[in-house]
């Protein structure tokens, strides 16, 4: 006999106490990192080192030293800041979509999903800082009057991704602060004054928690500014990545301009940014023993997160592949050939292979709760949503109309040294992240534990009640 | 649990008068499209392409709610899934309006006619796709297909009833995950050959997932409009609460954005990239007459469902919601409308929208379908899963 189908699995597993999943989520700020996290952040710090000699350098002497020249003036820093803003994407959509879906499951993941958005876009938001190549105008951004009379160009995408992401990176940030409170309060509910060190992280944490009192009026209002702000969120989300890919379908450049381009890159930008936060929970959750409350099932509904977008992906590389030659436009059909089979041809697999064929393993039951299996597959994934962004970015610009001027863009020893860096900054604020803030909220797991729910009379159990009123 | 023996349902015929006016609707609407026939030809086609095109929404877009249901796991939706499957039939009504297209098929698509083929170099390229007897074979493809996922993901339900086994749910679950994939191609290829094709020039990468957001919505707007009467008049459960109609309210406004997501992207990069190409569809539409109609789309598709479902209150309320519902369908008339009969006015060179009975026969007709169907569908069947384990959960839904 199957199972029940009626049961809910519950989101967490086992039946912990309150106390027990306080202490298991504060246990990393409560102790002395061990060694094996100086050993992950000293590699992460090294890989920042890189990118910050790299930036360096890129400063020092310019960017003529990047592998960006004519005709493809879009090199590694568009790629990256594409990739980078589409893994924060996974974050807002699991603590703003899935709330609104009333998807529990979401719990155990908000919170480390949500700090890994911000760390992304501001991972994101340096590139095209960079790009700029005038670091020192790069003030102009935003529009503001100014005696040189320098103003942007209102009707650039460029500048709407300006706007995008700073409003963005705000509603994340406030989004995943106002989720902390609570839980620093708790943490400053934990600490006695008995020592300089606990004194001192007791005032921080009393600062940060806002005077939380955990009262009655507190959670309801809390809960109110929640779902606002996950109604606010919700349509972000989907801006940001759109105008990002207006930032190509607007230029009139064979295999950028296709209208299915919008929601084309939001669909792989939760699918790049699931993979992400795929990669980093299965860490954590074993690093940290938070296996019971991020559970297998967790993962396992993820998987099937990535297998639809990267199906969804799939759906548009299709569209795209097939309107080309419907349209019977000659440079459209040209620059899909020549991403399929012209000189890009390896980096045009690597990304149908690691977006669409990998992901249909996750058909299978058996590999979707795979733990070794799926951080392999989560990794292709992001390899492969790295190389679409370069299929897109260079195979068009280094092949379009003029054939005259063709050429092969190379990335050279710098630009893979900001993408290693880029890396580095990332990791290396996740770790301290995971140091000093619970990286699962408290409250909310408290809330899905089986048997805090409030329960509701059954069908038909109390008749008179419906007569009451 | 101690209330298992509760009756959460008991099944209460439907008038009888409902067949009636259904047949009457569907007479009429014939009689009507036959005379049109007779009159203009090429006029009554495209206005059938318009009924088509709205009950294949609404069939295709229900067999899509139902495999979503499956797929999701979701139990708010269980008890009225049985509404959504009898919807679903009207999908075996499209053969029977197709037919006379499929007899009048040069009336419409320019594509057929060798002149304008040979005319253009771009519309001659798309001859290996756009030519008659692939057009003919891929659409019974799509009506085959529909049929079969039909009987796959419905068939089973209604014998639920009796036997009330659970392994029907991981059956329907895995049919759902295989037909969802298929489903995409297949409303893809629907809407590029009855909607895109009908200007053989103009393409766009979006408008099979436009078509589909206008379908989702068109069915949910049925749903809702026939759950909530019913329940209203005592034909389904007396427990169903607001709680239940919520979810109608809050899917029409998330699919509403979502139509005017698609709608806006299709739109700007479309005007921003000035391609003539492109942009001839949307100057077919910005031509004098036509502009009003467009700028209405924005106010009668967006707009006025945005601000009506915006607040909590009129997502539940059983009242609001069904004029909502009326209004999201006959705005989705209106969406169906906009994308074809510019093409109508440009063949004739009118250039200005029409309007008169030869268009009023369309929402007769569809209803008239739709009635139909439904009464002759649901006959004797229940109009709640009740032998779905998770009915009772379903019905036990609070917010």
């Amino acid at each position: 006999m199957a199972t029940d189908i009626t049961h809910e699995v519950s989101v967490i597993e086992g039946k912990p106490t309150l106390k027990e999943i306080d202490a298991t989520i504060i246990k990393p700020m409560d102790e002395m990192p061990n060694i094996k996290f100086f050993i992950a952040i000293g590699f992460t710090t090294t890989l920042l080192l890189i990118g910050v000699f790299s930036l360096g350098m890129a400063f020092y002497r310019g960017v003529g030293l990047w592998g960006v020249n004519n005709p493809v003036g879009w090199g590694f820093a568009i790629i990256n800041f594409v990739f980078w803003v589409g893994i924060g994407h996974a974050g807002t959509l699991i603590s703003a979509i899935l709330f609104l879906f009333r998807q529990k499951w979401r719990t155990g993941i908000a919170r480390f999903a949500e700090g890994m958005t911000i760390f992304a876009v501001m991972t994101a938001g340096l590139f095209p800082l960079i790009h700029v190549g005038r670091p020192w105008l790069d003030g102009y951004l935003m529009p503001h009057p100014n005696q040189h009379n320098l103003w942007v160009n209102f009707t650039s995408p460029l500048l709407w991704d300006v706007f995008a992401v700073s409003t963005y990176f705000t509603v994340s940030f406030v989004f995943w602060y106002m989720g902390l409170v609570p839980d620093f309060a708790t943490m400053r509910d934990r600490l006695k004054n008995s020592t300089v060190v606990s004194k001192v992280k007791k005032t921080i944490y009393s600062v940060l928690s806002l005077g939380w009192r955990f009262s009655n009026r507190h959670w309801s209002h809390y809960e109110m500014m929640y779902l606002v702000l996950a109604g606010f969120a919700t349509p972000l989300v989907l801006s940001v990545h759109t105008i990002v890919s207006f930032d190509f379908a607007v230029s009139i450049v064979p295999g950028w301009h296709t209208t299915i381009f919008p929601p084309y890159f939001v669909a792989g930008a939760v699918f790049s940014g699931f993979a992400m936060v795929q990669n980093a929970l299965i860490i954590i959750r074993k690093v940290f023993n938070m296996e019971h409350i991020v559970t297998l099932d967790t993962l396992e509904k993820m998987n099937k997160v990535i297998i639809v977008t990267g199906m969804m992906v799939g759906y548009a590389y299709g569209m795209e592949f097939f309107i080309a030659w419907y349209s019977g436009h000659e440079v459209e059909s040209f620059a899909f050939l020549n991403r399929a089979f012209g000189p890009y041809t390896w980096a045009y697999w690597i990304m149908v292979s690691c977006n669409v064929i990998f992901p249909q393993f996750f058909w299978i039951k058996k590999l979707r709760r795979n733990i070794p299996f799926m951080f392999v597959i989560a990794i292709l994934v992001n390899v492969g949503m790295w190389f679409e962004r370069f299929v897109i970015t260079v195979t068009s610009l280094s092949r379009d109309y003029l054939p005259s001027s063709w050429a092969y863009y190379v990335p050279t020893i710098w630009d893979i040294g900001l993408l290693i860096g880029s890396f580095g900054f990332f990791f290396t604020l996740l770790l301290l992240f995971t140091r000093t803030m619970p990286v699962i909220s408290i409250a909310e797991v408290k809330s899905v534990v089986a048997g805090s729910q409030p329960t509701r009379h059954k069908l038909g159990h109390h008749e008179e009640d419906e007569h009451n009123g | 649990m101690s209330n298992d023996n509760i009756v959460l349902y008991e099944r209460k015929p439907l008038p009888a008068k409902l067949p009636l006016i259904g047949w009457s609707l569907l007479l009429i609407g014939v009689a009507l499209t036959v005379l049109a026939f007779s009159i203009d030809n090429v006029r009554a086609s495209y206005n059938l392409i318009i009924v088509l095109m709205m009950v294949f929404s609404v069939g295709f877009g229900s067999l899509f709610l139902i495999a979503l249901e499956h797929i999701v796991g979701a139990d708010w939706s269980v008890p009225f899934r049985r509404l959504t499957e009898i919807i679903a039939a009207v999908l075996f009504a499209t053969p029977l309006i197709a037919l006379p297209l499929f007899l009048n098929l040069n009336e419409v698509f320019s594509w057929l006619n060798p002149v304008v083929m040979d005319s253009d170099k771009y519309i001659k390229n798309k001859s290996p796709y756009l030519n008659e007897s692939f057009f003919v074979i891929r659409n019974i493809v799509v009506f085959l297909f529909m049929f079969l996922f039909y009987f796959l993901l419905v068939g089973r339900s209604l014998k639920q009833d009796k036997t009330g086994k659970a392994d029907t749910k991981k059956w329907s679950t895995k049919i759902s995950a295989i037909f969802l994939p298929i489903f995409a191609i297949l409303i893809t290829v629907v809407a590029m050959d009855w909607l895109m094709s009908l200007e053989p020039k103009w393409f766009s990468t979006i408008f099979g997932v436009y078509y589909f957001a206008g379908s989702v919505l068109a069915a949910l707007a049925v749903l809702t409009f026939i759950a909530i009467t019913l329940a209203e008049n005592g034909y389904l459960s007396k427990y169903l609460t607001e709680d239940h109609y919520y979810n109608f309210g809050a899917l029409m406004f998330a699919f509403t954005n979502f139509w005017a997501y698609i709608a806006f992207s299709q739109f700007m990069l479309i005007w921003y990239a000035n391609i003539p190409d492109e942009t001839m569809w949307y100057m077919q539409r910005g031509g004098e007459g036509w502009m009003t109609v467009s700028l209405g789309l924005i106010f009668i598709r967006f707009l006025f469902p945005y601000l009506a479902l915006v607040t909590r209150p009129s997502k539940s309320n059983p009242f609001r919601l069904k004029i909502i519902a009326v209004w999201v369908f006959i705005a989705h008339y209106y969406d169906l409308y906009w994308v074809i009969m510019p093409e109508y006015t440009k063949k004739t060179e009118l250039h200005a929208p029409v309007y008169s009975w030869f268009e009023f026969t369309v929402p007769i007709l569809v209803l008239g379908v739709l009635i139909v169907v439904f009464s002759l569908v649901a006959g004797k069947k229940n109009l709640m899963p009740i032998g779905d384990p998770k009915f009772r959960k379903g019905m036990e839904f609070h917010l």
